[in-house]
């Protein structure tokens, strides 16, 4: 008995060594920058492990690929790519590789997460490209003065469509310059209508319609990005009577004629994302309420030889009310560096590979040309490689721009989202949702 | 069956054999729920290195927090259909499947298989069937009920998880009513027939009480997971149209994870396993009353 007893104590000391030490191994991974260097990997130059966490699921081959470009740049740096689950906000993703004590070394998060981090991050303010940043790129991401996130990519939404439709339904070349109140886009819906094909389709997503849709209600108030913020706050403080805000309530009128004109109509909520350039491609119908990262998935319906472009979403029937002829855009997406986990070299890399991407020709190459990014940066003069990310360019250039909301709360998208779509599913009038917005704003902390 | 009579040599075999398990326990399961109760004084966000300490102030706005409520009581009426369906189903599967059908045992297999398959997938397959399948044959042959996507309209989107709940575990329930039915002493069941008992008296006053524990198993299995029904929501519906059909689960996790209150969302989530655990004991309390010996 003592000799077995003896015996089966070792065995589960070894055993549970082996179990710690797989957990060990686990975290391991991710300091490989040292740790690797034991089991005789490279002799030349230290091999440095990195990560990044792509919440753009659009793009996850082509940063795959860009992670293999900058490999051959860099033989000793090894880029993963981590997909963040579609669906999922890069927040929740994020906050799960913290708490797990895992976090990549940097992270793709949308604008108004970056605060939260700001304790866990590094801070980027000492990096050349900044100076070559476009105007406003980084001041949503800097805090006590530091800048703390990497402009990855401006993106707009608004109407997209498909030349093809419309140019057989105005008899002619279509100029998208003519579309500039609510009463010119039901025209134009007609005019669609009348050649046999239907004239938009609304897709009911909430993040489409709570992350995009909606706050055009909000950006629209006024072009003085500062009286925006003015009117959140009253929103928040619950002094601000929606029901009789001009821009909210023209922006639902023609809500409600989009919802008139909708291939959808019977079954609203029934669409999924696919559908949408799926009919939008193949011109069953003209106009479909989206932003340019779709364009991966029209282009595989393409039936207009790629001519495609944005309207404006009309709140009035005045040609100059702010909104009517801008479109929507924002910086979206932003890489963030860990301080917490990652070592010197790691760092050190990852800010190698930010770099890459801004100034050598093969990073801009995929920035612009395999990712369809809009950049940030003014030293990238390439032209955008989709007519989508062109359209924007030059609503951009010609001043017709208005600054999308990127630091709503996290969970605007997803609460007014569904008062979006029970309104979208007539299930809830214009009163309920007015309603819900006020209780949802006056609720946030 | 420990020999040892000194209480030293008596741990030490103790640890030997439930040590491991002890400390994965511990570590698991222990220990995080300890640092859950914790959080749930606290205003943590969720990934802030510092947070605050706010007393009982969290378990104050669960009692506010009328969509938790809510979403609670939609899990209720959820549990009680998918308890009562999933039970009636499984049952009357495994009752037709042991009476000597040729071929039974592929059909056991056949309606296991459902089970095997993780609840995210299988909620994305029915999302296509109901989206997509049922949508098509409803505008082909006419049919109003299907000629919609079900997962557009509250109603049926609750239908549809209830339905594809039980196509998810009758087949497991129904390996454990299989089970039961065999137990069923024969001699007890020849007995009754020649005391004159037809097939119906003998299923209600022999088969059905001796089979109690398989019922508190079955039953208790039905109504934990119905509880936590997270996944098959997630994948199938999304909580959607408009939160219509968010469950519970659904609710705290987005508190905390998409609302950004840990402590709140956290909070909840004791709530819910304190209201779970006191339904499901009671239940296995007045089910084992209900046991009788053959």
């Amino acid at each position: 008995m003592k000799r077995l007893n003896w015996l089966s104590m070792t065995a589960m000391v070894v055993l549970m060594a082996l179990v710690v030490s797989a957990c060990g191994g686990n975290g391991g991974g991710n300091n490989a920058g040292t740790s690797n260097s034991s089991d005789g990997a490279s002799t030349s130059g230290e091999a440095i492990k990195i990560s990044l966490l792509n919440s753009k699921g659009e793009i996850q081959t082509q940063l795959e690929e860009a992670a293999k470009t900058f490999q051959e740049d860099n033989p000793n740096i090894t880029l993963e790519i981590m997909a963040a689950p579609a669906g999922t906000s890069p927040f929740e993703r994020a906050s799960t590789l913290y708490a797990s004590g895992n976090p990549p070394t940097m992270m793709m998060l949308d604008t108004g997460d970056v605060e939260k981090f700001k304790d866990r991050i590094l801070d980027l303010s000492g990096e050349k490209w900044n100076a070559d940043a476009v105007e406003n790129a980084t001041k949503l991401t800097t805090f006590d003065g530091k800048n703390y996130g990497f402009p990855l990519a401006i993106e707009g939404y608004g109407f997209i469509y498909n030349k093809a439709v419309l140019d057989e339904a105005v008899g002619g070349s279509f100029d998208p310059s003519t579309i500039k109140t609510r009463d010119d886009l039901e025209n134009l819906f007609k005019q669609i209508e009348a050649t046999g094909k239907k004239a938009l389709i609304i897709s009911p997503m909430d993040w489409s319609l709570g992350a995009h849709f909606l706050p055009l209600a909000y950006a629209g108030q006024d072009r003085d990005m500062a009286e925006v913020d003015k009117f959140i706050d009253s929103l928040k403080a619950g002094t601000e009577d929606l029901s009789g805000n001009a821009v909210l309530n023209g922006l639902l009128d023609t809500f409600d004629m989009m919802k008139n004109y909708n291939i959808d109509k019977k079954s609203p909520l029934a669409g999924v994302y696919e559908r949408g350039p799926e009919v939008l491609g193949k011109g069953e119908v003209g106009i479909w309420f989206q932003g340019n990262w779709a364009w991966p998935q029209i282009h595989d319906f393409d039936t207009a030889n790629g001519e495609y472009g944005f309207l404006p979403v009309p709140i009035s029937n005045n040609p100059d009310d702010f909104g009517n002829q801008e479109i929507s855009s924002a910086v979206s997406k932003r890489i963030i560096l860990d301080k917490e986990k990652s070592t010197p070299e790691q760092q050190e890399a990852a800010k190698k590979f930010l770099n890459w991407l801004v100034y050598e020709e093969k990073g801009q190459d995929f920035l612009v040309n395999q990712a369809s990014i809009i950049p940030a940066f003014k030293n990238i003069t390439l032209p955008a490689a989709d007519p989508l990310g062109q359209s924007i360019q030059y609503y951009i250039a010609e001043g017709k721009s208005q600054e999308s909301m990127s630091t709503l709360p996290a969970d605007h998208w997803a609460k007014l989202g569904a008062s979006m779509q029970k309104y979208l599913g007539d299930a809830g009038d214009r009163a309920t949702l007015i309603k819900e917005i006020e209780e949802y704003w006056t609720s946030v902390k | 069956m420990i020999k040892e009579k000194e209480w030293w040599p008596r741990l030490k075999t103790r640890l030997l054999f439930t040590g491991p398990t002890l400390f994965a326990f511990l570590t698991v399961m222990i220990v995080p729920f300890i640092y859950g109760i914790y959080l749930t004084f606290t205003n943590w966000d969720g990934i802030a290195t510092t947070h605050t300490l706010v007393g009982f102030e969290n378990y104050g706005k669960v009692f506010q927090d009328k969509v938790f409520w809510k979403s609670f009581g939609l899990t209720l009426k959820y549990v009680l259909f998918t308890v009562i369906l999933v039970n009636s189903v499984a049952f009357l599967l495994a009752f037709g499947l042991t009476r000597g059908l040729k071929g039974q045992n592929i059909f056991r297999a056949g309606f296991f298989v459902p089970n095997l398959v993780g609840g995210i997938v299988l909620g994305l397959i029915w999302q296509f069937i109901f989206s997509n399948v049922l949508v098509f044959v409803g505008e082909k042959t006419g049919i109003p009920l299907f000629s919609t996507s079900w997962l557009a309209d509250p109603q049926k989107a609750f239908w549809a998880l209830v339905i594809v709940t039980i196509w998810q575990y009758a087949g497991y329930m129904m390996v454990i009513y299989i089970a039961g039915l065999m137990s069923v002493p024969n001699d007890v069941l020849e007995a009754a027939s020649i005391d004159g008992a037809n097939g119906w008296t003998k299923l209600r006053t022999m088969t059905l009480p001796l089979m109690v524990p398989s019922f508190i198993v079955c039953i208790f299995l039905t109504l934990q997971r119905g509880f936590m029904v997270y996944d098959v929501n997630l994948s199938l519906t999304k909580g959607g149209p408009f939160k219509s059909t968010e469950m519970v689960s659904m609710h705290v996790y987005e508190k905390a994870f998409l609302s950004r209150d840990y402590g709140l969302g956290q909070a909840e989530a004791l709530v819910l396993f304190l209201l779970v655990a006191v339904i499901t004991l009671l239940q296995v309390y007045f089910g084992k009353k209900m046991e009788v010996e053959a």
